[in-house]
C-alpha cells in the first residue's frame, strides 16, 4: 500500500531558504557597522506611479523571501536573473518562478548612497518604521525601466495569445505595482536581523514554512491541499474546498491548508483582518472539522497575474509542504484580462510562450505539488444544492455564486442568505466593518494599512 | 452581448414596486431566500457605467457589479417611478451621472454597518 501514499514534496528548489538572524549581539553589531559607515535606508512603500497612493511595500517580499516562502529565491535578483524569469519564468539556477522580486529605489536615493560610498560589494542596513529590520549584501546595482518591466511581467495578447485577452493597463492593480517601480535597482541577498513582530489577528495565522510543515508532521497530514485566498469565504469556497480535498492518494486530503494573501490589495476586496478570521469561522463553527482545517497567509502584495500568480503560489504552498494545490475559475484574477481557465490550461498543458511547453510540473526544474483542477460551482435550484458544474445537468436552471454577488449585498446592508455565506462569516465581515468604518478595501484602509503596517519593529536593544 | 444589473429587494423595495408591472418580474433565487429585479443591457450602456464607476466589474455571470450603492439606489429609484425594467431606467440614471458620483465619493469613505448582534 505505502507505493500509493503521497510523499511530502521537497521545498522548491531543494532546500528552505531560512535568512534569520536571531543572535541579537551579532544583529547588533552589523547595525553598529552600518550606522557607522552610513549605509542605512529606510524602506519605503511604493506609490502608484500617478496617483500616489501606496500599491506595494517591499518589506513583504523581504519577509516572504527570508522566511523561505518563495525558496529558494533569497534576494532581490540581478539583472541576469531578471531577464530570464522575464523571458522564461527560470531563476539562474534553473528552478520555475514566475516574477520578478526586486529591491527599487529612486535615482535620488542613489545619488544619496552613492555619496557616502555605498556602492556594489556593500552591505546595507534596511530600517523599517524607523528600527533596523534586514540587510541587504549588494551584488550588483543597475537600472530599469518600470514600464518596460511591468509589460514584459504580464506579457500581451501578441505575444501570449494562449491566455492573455487584453492588453494590461493600469486598471490591472499587478501590472501598476511593476510599472510603479523606482528605476534603481539593488540586487543582492537580505537577511532579517530583527525579527518583525505580528500585530493581532495576524500573529495568530503566521506560519512559515518550516513551522508549517512541523505542524503538518504533529497533525499526522500526509497529504495537505492548499487553498489560495484573497476573499472572505463564500459557500461557494467552502464547497470548492470540501470537493477538492476529496483528491489526496489512497484516502482524501487529510488536511486543507488555507493560505491567505495579504497586503495591498484592490478597492472592493475585503480587509485582510476579515479575510483571515472569516476564514477561521469555518472551522471555529464545524463547517470544516478544525482537525481537518488550517488558516495561516502569506505577505505579498498581489500581482492578480491568473496563471503567474498561480505558479507563485504553488511555490509557496509547496515550501508549506503541501501535496496538493486547488486552482479554480479565474484564479487570482482581476478584469477580462487573462483567459478564464488560463491557470488550468497552465497547470494542465503549459504555456508555451510563458516558457512552459509542459505543465509546470513536468518541466525541468519545475514544481512537485499537484494541480487539483477545479471547475466552478453553483447553486442548483433543481438539485436544491450546491453542484459541482461538471456535474449538474442543469445548466439553464443554474445561479451561479459570485463574490462580486456578494459584496453588493453586503454593501447594501442586505444579509446574504445563509445557502450562499454562513451567517458566523457575515458576522465577521460585519465586525471588521464596524472597526474599520467599511466593509471593503477603500483608499483610508490602504493607506493606514500602509502606515501601521501587519507588524511591529521591536527594539534591538 | 447582454448584461446584467441586478436590483436585490428587501421588504422595503418589495412594497414600493407592489402592485406595478414590473411585480411579476421578480425572481427568486438561492432556494427563494432571495429576490431579485434584473436590468437587462447592450454594450454601449455598460461601456458607460464601465467608465463611469472604477469599481465596476463584469462577473462570471455576465452581471455589472462592484457599482456604487448610490448607483443601486438611483436604479431602483428609476425601476419604481417607471415601473419598467427596460433600457431606459439606466439610461435615467446616467442622467444623474454627477449627482451619483457625488454620493458615491462620500460612500467611499463611510458604509453604515447592519445592526446584527
Amino acid at each position: 500500500m505505502s507505493e500509493l501514499y503521497f510523499n511530502r514534496p521537497m521545498p522548491h528548489g531543494g532546500r528552505l531558504v531560512e535568512r534569520v538572524l536571531t543572535n541579537k549581539k551579532a544583529a547588533k553589531k552589523i547595525v553598529d557597522f552600518c550606522e557607522k559607515v552610513g549605509a542605512v535606508y529606510e524602506i519605503k512603500p511604493t506609490l502608484h506611479y500617478k496617483r500616489g497612493v501606496p500599491v506595494r511595500n517591499v518589506y513583504r517580499e523581504i519577509m516572504s523571501i527570508c522566511y523561505g516562502f518563495f525558496s529558494p529565491v533569497e534576494g532581490s535578483m540581478t539583472s541576469k536573473e531578471l531577464e530570464l524569469v522575464l523571458s522564461k519564468r527560470r531563476l539562474l539556477s534553473g528552478w520555475v518562478f514566475p516574477y520578478p522580486l526586486l529591491f527599487d529605489i529612486s535615482k535620488e536615493d542613489y545619488e544619496s548612497l552613492k555619496a557616502k560610498g555605498i556602492g556594489e560589494g556593500d552591505r546595507l542596513l534596511l530600517k523599517l518604521k524607523g528600527k533596523p529590520f534586514a540587510i541587504l549584501d549588494i551584488e550588483e546595482i543597475y537600472e530599469i525601466d518600470p514600464a518596460e518591466l511591468a509589460d514584459r511581467t504580464f506579457g500581451t495578447p501578441e505575444q501570449n495569445p494562449e491566455v492573455v485577452r487584453e492588453k494590461f493597463d493600469d486598471k490591472h492593480p499587478g501590472w501598476v505595482i511593476y510599472r510603479s517601480h523606482q528605476p534603481i535597482i539593488l540586487a543582492g541577498k537580505y537577511t532579517i536581523i530583527n525579527e518583525p513582530v505580528f500585530k493581532e489577528p495576524f500573529n495568530r495565522f503566521w506560519l512559515p514554512p518550516r513551522k508549517c510543515r512541523e505542524l503538518l508532521d504533529e497533525k499526522g497530514w500526509r497529504t495537505a491541499i492548499a487553498h489560495q485566498t484573497r476573499n472572505v469565504p463564500h459557500v461557494g469556497h467552502e464547497m470548492l474546498m470540501k470537493n477538492a480535498a476529496y483528491t489526496g492518494d489512497v484516502e482524501p486530503c487529510h488536511g486543507i491548508l488555507v493560505n491567505a494573501i495579504i497586503g495591498v490589495k484592490r478597492r472592493g476586496d475585503y480587509p485582510d483582518e476579515a479575510i483571515l478570521e472569516a476564514h477561521e469561522a469555518v472551522h471555529k463553527y464545524g463547517y470544516i472539522k478544525p482537525e481537518r482545517h488550517v488558516v495561516s497567509f502569506c505577505l505579498w502584495d498581489m500581482r492578480y497575474g491568473n496563471p503567474l500568480e498561480s505558479l507563485l503560489h504553488g511555490i509557496i504552498r509547496q515550501n508549506m509542504g503541501c501535496t496538493h494545490h486547488m486552482f479554480g475559475r479565474d484564479h487570482a484574477a482581476v478584469g477580462e484580462y487573462y483567459d478564464k481557465f488560463a491557470t488550468q490550461i497552465l497547470w494542465l498543458k503549459g504555456i508555451p510562450s510563458y516558457g512552459f511547453d509542459k505543465p509546470p510540473t513536468e518541466v525541468e526544474g519545475g514544481l512537485q505539488i499537484r494541480p487539483q483542477n477545479m471547475r466552478e460551482f453553483w447553486y442548483c435550484p433543481v438539485c436544491k444544492e450546491m453542484a459541482y458544474s461538471e456535474n449538474c445537468g442543469h445548466t439553464k436552471e443554474k445561479q451561479k455564486l459570485s463574490g462580486s454577488l456578494i459584496r453588493g449585498l453586503v454593501a447594501e446592508g442586505v444579509q446574504p442568505p445563509a445557502i450562499i455565506m454562513r451567517p458566523e462569516v457575515f458576522k465577521t465581515v460585519v465586525k471588521w466593518w464596524k472597526t474599520l468604518g467599511y466593509p471593503f478595501v477603500n483608499e483610508r484602509y490602504v493607506e493606514r494599512k500602509e502606515k501601521e503596517l501587519e507588524v511591529d519593529v521591536p527594539d534591538l536593544d | 452581448m447582454e448584461y446584467i444589473l441586478e436590483v436585490f429587494l428587501d421588504d422595503y423595495r418589495l412594497s414600493k414596486i407592489k402592485g406595478t408591472p414590473v411585480e411579476d418580474k421578480i425572481e427568486a433565487v438561492f432556494g427563494g431566500e432571495l429576490k431579485v429585479l434584473r436590468v437587462k443591457i447592450g454594450e454601449e450602456l455598460k461601456d458607460a457605467i464601465l467608465k463611469a464607476f472604477e469599481t465596476a466589474r463584469i462577473d462570471s455571470r455576465s452581471c455589472i457589479t462592484d457599482t456604487p450603492v448610490a448607483f443601486k439606489r438611483a436604479l431602483f429609484e428609476e425601476i419604481a417611478n417607471q415601473k419598467t425594467l427596460d433600457e431606459s431606467v439606466v439610461k435615467a440614471v446616467l442622467d444623474r451621472i454627477d449627482e451619483i458620483k457625488e454620493m458615491a465619493a462620500k460612500e467611499a469613505e463611510y458604509l453604515p454597518p447592519p445592526e446584527i448582534d
